[in-house]
């Protein structure tokens, strides 16, 4: 039976008619076509599928999508300001902090995460934050670098200008 | 992989949850944070008709502390609270830790106290998809006669592997379970069941409101859990140990010590003999060889799990000492 509910994603409104079975990660790929979160394990054991609900980082695989009605719901698509990349993607696109890109859009909103509440993190709060996104290819050591070289006044909205993708 | 079909109960209060569960509740699961459930429904593990959503209940998410009744924590607090909540971090620092524990950072924003306590228990040859289990016979934990995990095996020996359980059995925790037909208190460690097969002692109709943790002894008190695992972050314990000491204001001498060990049965077991040995004495290297081997011996995994059953064991053993060691050094 499906179940009429209003979706707030990357600050648009969007309307859906859906079953409750389906999860956040396949309403976001499948009916609204935002393919930027990935589906990987789907079960709650790579952190892929990472989005940030009220700006925290959690699973879309094992969220319901009727469950997030009045949440605010942001996606890898809505880091970028209009043509300007997010500081985060910038960095990790300059360090070589992406190979085949499954992981990314994941590790950088769990990066974001971190670095809204913890603007200067040691390596170890860095890697304690992502330990929750797995990465086959590229070893973690560019992806670490990459977040921790967002210097601390960057994130309080002073983005930098960057070169578009 | 999809979820199943189910209908989707979302209650606005516990009294209207446990209405719903007086009629449906043989047909229902309850949904928390969804964090183990979900999983175990992608595998078709689990194919409720009804998936009562327990979410944004005020009354049953909140921290609440005071010097006649202790700590007081609502089942649907997210690890995540307990891991930063100033209360929780200055009065019972182990369960912070604990919390800090649990899965992943993702994990711990979704995962509630009361799904962490409630967790299914788990086995090799249980936690798999529906494709991987239909090679095997039907086992006893899914309702069949065989066990996949022990050849010849006549009960479930599915291991429990919560992390929060160790240590509130360890600092004494009971729970609340409500239902139509009025509340029921337990200590925690009559929660679990010791049967694989069916690890909690709770009806369809009833719902794990809240967690009650006693005021610590007044005696200089220090509680540590430490866990074994594969990888530093995601993975259950192969084997966790909770152990609280309290040391006698004057003598240095143990005035009560609970070890909790986890992971490694079918429920968490206070290894009281450890406890026994060491009420009045000094903590001093020998002895703690002695209790830490007394929990390697309570230690009952089986092949199961990841790792080996002698290897768990053995750092059972370890992380006993380690914690005994640590409490130590705390309090002195």
């Amino acid at each position: 039976m499906k179940d009429t509910v209003t979706l707030q994603i990357n600050g648009e409104n969007y309307e859906l008619l859906i079953e409750p079975k389906k999860t956040l990660l396949e309403v976001l790929r499948e009916d609204l076509g935002l393919t930027g979160t990935k589906e990987v394990c789907d079960f709650g054991t790579c952190g892929a599928c990472t989005v940030l609900l009220d700006n925290r980082p959690v699973l879309s695989c094992l969220t319901l999508a009727v469950s997030c009605r009045g949440k605010k719901i942001t996606t890898i698509e809505g880091l970028k300001k209009g043509e300007t990349l997010h500081p985060l993607q910038s960095s990790f696109i300059e360090r070589g902090a992406i190979q085949c890109g499954m992981c990314t859009p994941g590790m950088i909103l769990s990066a974001k995460a971190l670095l809204d509440e913890n603007p200067h993190p040691t390596e170890f709060e860095v890697r304690k934050a992502i330990s929750g996104n797995l990465c086959r290819c590229t070893g973690y050591v560019k992806i670490v670098e990459a977040i921790l070289a967002i210097p601390q006044g960057v994130m309080k909205g002073e983005l930098k200008e960057s070169s578009k993708p | 992989m999809r979820l199943p079909d189910f209908q989707y109960v979302a209650p606005q209060s516990i009294g209207e949850a446990c209405l719903f569960l007086k009629d449906h509740g043989r047909e229902s699961k309850i949904l928390a944070g969804g964090t183990d459930l979900l999983p175990s429904m992608k595998q078709r593990i689990f194919r409720p008709s009804y998936l009562v959503h327990i979410h944004d209940i005020p009354e049953m998410s909140q921290i609440r502390f005071d010097e006649q009744l202790g700590l007081r924590i609502g089942a649907l607090v997210k690890l995540h609270t307990l891991e930063r909540h100033p209360l929780i971090i200055e009065r019972y620092p182990m369960i912070s830790q604990a919390a800090a524990e649990v899965g992943s950072v993702q994990i711990r924003e979704m995962a509630s106290l009361g799904g962490n306590l409630s967790v299914d228990s788990r086995c090799y040859y249980y936690n798999q998809s529906y494709f991987w289990r239909k090679c095997k016979p039907i086992c006893i934990k899914m309702g069949g006669e065989t066990c996949n995990a022990i050849g010849g095996g006549k009960r479930c020996f599915a291991a429990f592997c919560g992390d929060l359980a160790p240590p509130l059995i360890a600092l004494g925790a009971k729970i609340k379970l409500l239902s139509t037909k009025g509340e029921r208190i337990l200590s925690l460690s009559d929660f679990y069941t010791g049967d694989g097969a069916k690890p909690l002692a709770i009806e369809p109709d009833e719902v794990l409101a809240e967690v009650r943790v006693p005021v610590l002894s007044p005696n200089k008190a220090f509680g540590t859990y430490l866990k074994y695992r594969i990888r530093r972050s995601i993975d259950f314990p192969l084997a966790s140990v909770a152990a609280v000491l309290t040391l006698d204001a004057k003598e240095q001498a143990c005035q009560e010590v609970k070890v909790v060990i986890g992971a490694v049965g079918t429920k968490p077991e206070e290894v009281k003999t450890i406890g026994e040995l060491l009420k009045g004495r000094r903590l001093e290297d020998p002895i703690i060889e002695e209790a830490s081997e007394l929990a390697f011996q309570a230690a009952k995994p089986i092949a199961n799990q990841g790792s080996t059953p002698s290897y768990r064991k053995r750092m059972i053993k370890i992380l006993t000492a380690k914690a005994l060691k640590r409490g130590l050094r705390e309090l002195a």
